[in-house]
């Protein structure tokens, strides 16, 4: 198979035929054409009418669901690789990151958010220049693609800090201590490395800083915070969208201090109601709890893994650098705990598991439970109309699920194949 | 005429869609000698396009080698707008199948000249070789692709400003909003319809029954513009019973009884061989085989006498040639599009042998010239 690069005889089309595709709330039978030669899905009737083209091949999906490649937007490391590391010599950052890419694209997930935990402004130097965007290759075969680093922390909640080390937080006082702390190429340029920042609303002078930091196209997350609902709502204003992994490392609800979980009810006028990322991994949240957050503001909700390097491994103890300091990790079938404690220290659930789960907790039919992966994070992310999405113009980034139902009849959804702009990269029994 | 009654419409359709897979593979076209094939949108014609989609797939028809021209097209909206009848015959057709783009015709109504565009379009037909079944659908109000009530039934393709009614009859397709359904369309003329050398009509439903019951009992009416049909050497309606609510039942049972009796002998629609094979159109091939058997009710069967050399004696139409040179002066709005010149189907009036005084017996005295021409005529008795 030759790359983007090279064209290929004919005109590089594609039909996907006799598939259900995920549009809107619905899956409809419909076919979708795809071109390996833009990376692109095509608009058929176009190709057609304006191109006189027809398709040089047509894959028969035999009813099965066709939906956009997956959106991971928590993603701290996988397959023993955690974005979080430091090398002597970092080429070996970049053959383990592609090595995390081809491996990332066969659980369906076509592009994602790589996420740096709270660390020392060192780390965030050497690591966020190789976490940038990394889809402007088009290249099919480079595997799953950065839509840039979401960095969580190191601007968080002493009170809130999860596994994430004490001593790395930091609370800003100017926008230059932002950019000293990440370093000032990765908060700049157009588009700047990190895509995505988590932080605290409620550490002094942080909510001043955050218009300044929306218009360098950086999205805001609320997380590992004790934020009041008021304070949460004022971060809404200054531009924050998101809210980081929802129920975990945050306030519960109270009925007169709703915190953060009462935006979900109410946003302040003229801010729509923010995104919410829920680890559905079985572990982080009680099922009941994941219906409430769905049924509150389901066109809100992103489903994330959280996972850590651990993911993909057996079980067992694994070093994790936190910081200053040195932790090790004990996975334990698909639950990690910090060394020594009773924390959960992320997931090593893959986003399909996590679906699954979804799907079978949340009372959501199929097509809204993949909107959560898909349409719902592009939204957030501003790639609306380029990822998550099977309309004409977007990236041919695409996953085809089989529905099976397990032994008790409960349906699940399995990766079968996975296209990564306009070329199929991986085929479930192929090598 | 020939009208087949199916109980609903799904037989209805079915009927139709075999009908044409049928024609097509007896065509047998080759991409020299296309089956040229006119189409219409509408949700008429939606359930014959479902069927002949899984004939397609089920391996049983191609359309490799079909040429399609459809009836009409909005002006003004774009050609991927979701009602414009390019992404319709895209949705419901097209994308299904195996017919290649370049064989596809639909008049652009976003063309820059739009009176170009229509003749143009009349000159691809011809250059097509004339359109050898025209699929059509019926209006409410009769109307045949869009030829409003009041259409010349001489009409080409052209321009044409949509009825009220069926403005409002499309809003619903346009969020219910008058102001945004396309007031103006392209169509094909009566008179192109009437020049396929076969028209099949699909006629469903309670709501036409009164459109049918014009086209079909009463007169040619350019308020019935599908009435225009029994003007056509082969024309063949198929409706289910709901649309044939307004006809009489003398009329439901004769063309009931037709089917019948012409199933017995053995055939349905008759159409000559030519015009079932490729050899009319282009007549660059040797007439195709298979003769027609027809099984006699006595169960004798037997050849049709009928050769490729006798079919030019043939009394069937094979080509239907317009009207106008028979209805319509020359000078008349019709005239002036480019027509290729055709002899008409009737013979000139002179030719006709026939005088009243040839048939008085005895009466030879008589066959002098009658004319009163004074002092010729007088002097010859």
């Amino acid at each position: 198979m030759g790359s983007a690069k090279q064209p290929q005889p004919g005109n590089g089309i594609t039909k996907l035929t006799n598939c259900r595709l995920l549009r809107g709330d619905d899956l409809v039978f419909d076919d979708l054409w795809i071109s390996s030669h833009t990376g692109k899905i095509l608009c058929s009737q176009a190709a057609f009418y304006d191109g006189f083209a027809l398709p040089d091949r047509t894959i028969d999906l035999r009813g099965r669901i066709l939906s956009p490649g997956f959106i991971d937007c928590q993603l701290n490391g996988a397959f023993g690789f955690n974005f979080s590391t430091m090398f002597p010599n970092m080429s070996q950052y970049d053959t383990n990151l592609c090595d995390l890419n081809q491996k990332l694209v066969q659980t369906g997930v076509t592009s994602y958010l790589p996420t740096v935990t709270s660390q020392a402004p060192e780390l965030y130097h050497a690591v966020l220049p190789h976490l940038g965007p990394s889809g402007a290759t088009r290249d099919p075969h480079s595997g799953s693609e950065s839509l840039g680093a979401h960095c969580e922390g190191p601007f968080l909640s002493p009170a809130r800090n999860g596994v994430h080390n004490v001593s790395s937080l930091r609370s800003p006082s100017t926008l230059k201590g932002i950019d000293d702390t990440y370093g000032p190429s990765n908060t700049t340029g157009s588009p700047p490395p990190i895509k995505l920042i988590t932080l605290a609303p409620e550490l002094p002078r942080i909510l001043p800083l955050l218009p300044a930091l929306r218009s360098r196209s950086i999205l805001l997350s609320l997380g590992h915070t004790n934020a009041t609902y008021e304070t949460a709502s004022l971060a809404l204003i200054s531009g924050a969208t998101m809210i980081t992994h929802l129920f975990n490392a945050m306030a519960p609800l109270h009925h007169r201090n709703p915190g953060l979980l009462g935006l979900l009810g109410c946003s302040p006028p003229g801010t729509p109601r923010p995104y919410f990322g829920l680890i559905a991994d079985g572990i982080h949240l009680h099922p009941a709890t994941i219906k409430i957050a769905w049924n509150a503001h389901p066109s809100g909700c992103i489903l994330v893994t959280d996972a850590m390097h651990m993911a993909g491994l057996d079980d067992g103890v694994y070093p994790w650098t936190n910081g200053a300091s040195d932790d090790h990790i004990v996975k334990q079938g698909a639950v990690l705990r910090l060394q020594g404690s009773d924390t959960i220290a992320g997931s090593s659930s893959m986003l399909i598991d996590c679906v699954n789960y979804f799907l079978r907790w949340s009372g959501a039919t199929v097509a809204q439970a993949l909107a959560t992966v898909t349409s719902t994070p592009a939204r957030m992310l501003e790639v609306e109309g380029v990822k998550g999405t099977l309309e004409e113009g977007g990236d041919a980034d695409l996953v085809v699920l089989e529905e099976v139902k397990d032994e008790d009849g409960v349906v699940e959804l399995r990766v079968d194949e996975v296209w990564k702009f306009g070329e199929r990269v991986f085929e479930r029994g192929k090598a | 005429m020939r009208l087949i009654i199916r109980d609903g419409e799904d037989s209805a359709s079915l009927y139709v869609a075999n009908y044409i897979v049928e024609r097509i593979k007896y065509f047998a076209p080759t991409p020299e000698n296309p089956f040229v094939l006119g189409l219409p949108t509408g949700s008429s014609p939606l359930g014959v396009y479902r069927i002949l989609v899984d004939r397609y797939k089920t391996g049983e028809i191609s359309f490799e080698n079909v040429v399609t021209f459809n009836m009409d097209e909005y002006i003004g909206i774009p050609r991927d707008h979701p009602q414009s009848y390019h992404t319709f015959m895209w949705q419901s057709f097209f994308s299904h199948v195996n017919i290649h783009p370049r064989n596809v015709h639909i008049l652009d109504g976003n063309a820059p000249n739009l009176e170009a565009e229509c003749i143009r379009y009349e000159a691809q037909i011809k250059a097509a070789g004339g359109i050898d079944l025209f699929l059509a659908g019926i209006g409410e109000d009769g109307h045949i692709a869009f030829n409003e009530p009041g259409s010349s039934l001489a009409s080409r393709t052209r321009v044409k400003t949509l009825a009220y009614d069926t403005v409002l009859a499309n809003s619903r397709f346009f969020d219910n909003d008058v102001s945004q359904v396309p007031k103006m369309a392209l169509t094909v003329g009566v008179q192109t319809v009437l020049e396929a050398r076969e028209v099949v009509v699909v006629v469903l439903g309670a709501r036409k029954a009164p459109a049918l019951q014009h086209c079909i009992e009463e007169g040619v009416s350019h308020m019935w513009t599908l009435s225009s049909l029994q003007l056509h050497p082969h024309p063949l309606i198929v409706c289910d019973e709901d649309a044939t609510l307004e006809l009489k039942v003398k009329t439901v049972k004769y063309f009931k009884s037709i089917e019948r009796v012409a199933l017995t002998q053995g055939f349905e629609q008759i159409l000559p061989t030519t015009l079932r094979t490729s050899t009319s159109t282009a007549l660059k091939k040797p007439p195709l085989p298979p003769p027609t058997i027809i099984t006699l009710p006595n169960g004798d069967t037997s050849t049709p006498p009928e050769s490729a050399s006798e079919s030019e004696d043939s009394p069937a139409i094979f080509a239907p040639q317009p009207v106008k040179s028979r209805l319509l002066r020359a000078s008349s709005p019709a005239a002036e599009y480019p027509l290729r010149v055709s002899r008409s189907a009737s013979p000139e009036l002179d030719l006709i042998p026939d005088r009243m005084a040839e048939r008085i017996i005895g009466g030879e005295a008589l066959r002098g010239r009658l004319t009163p021409t004074p002092g010729t005529s007088r002097t010859g008795v």
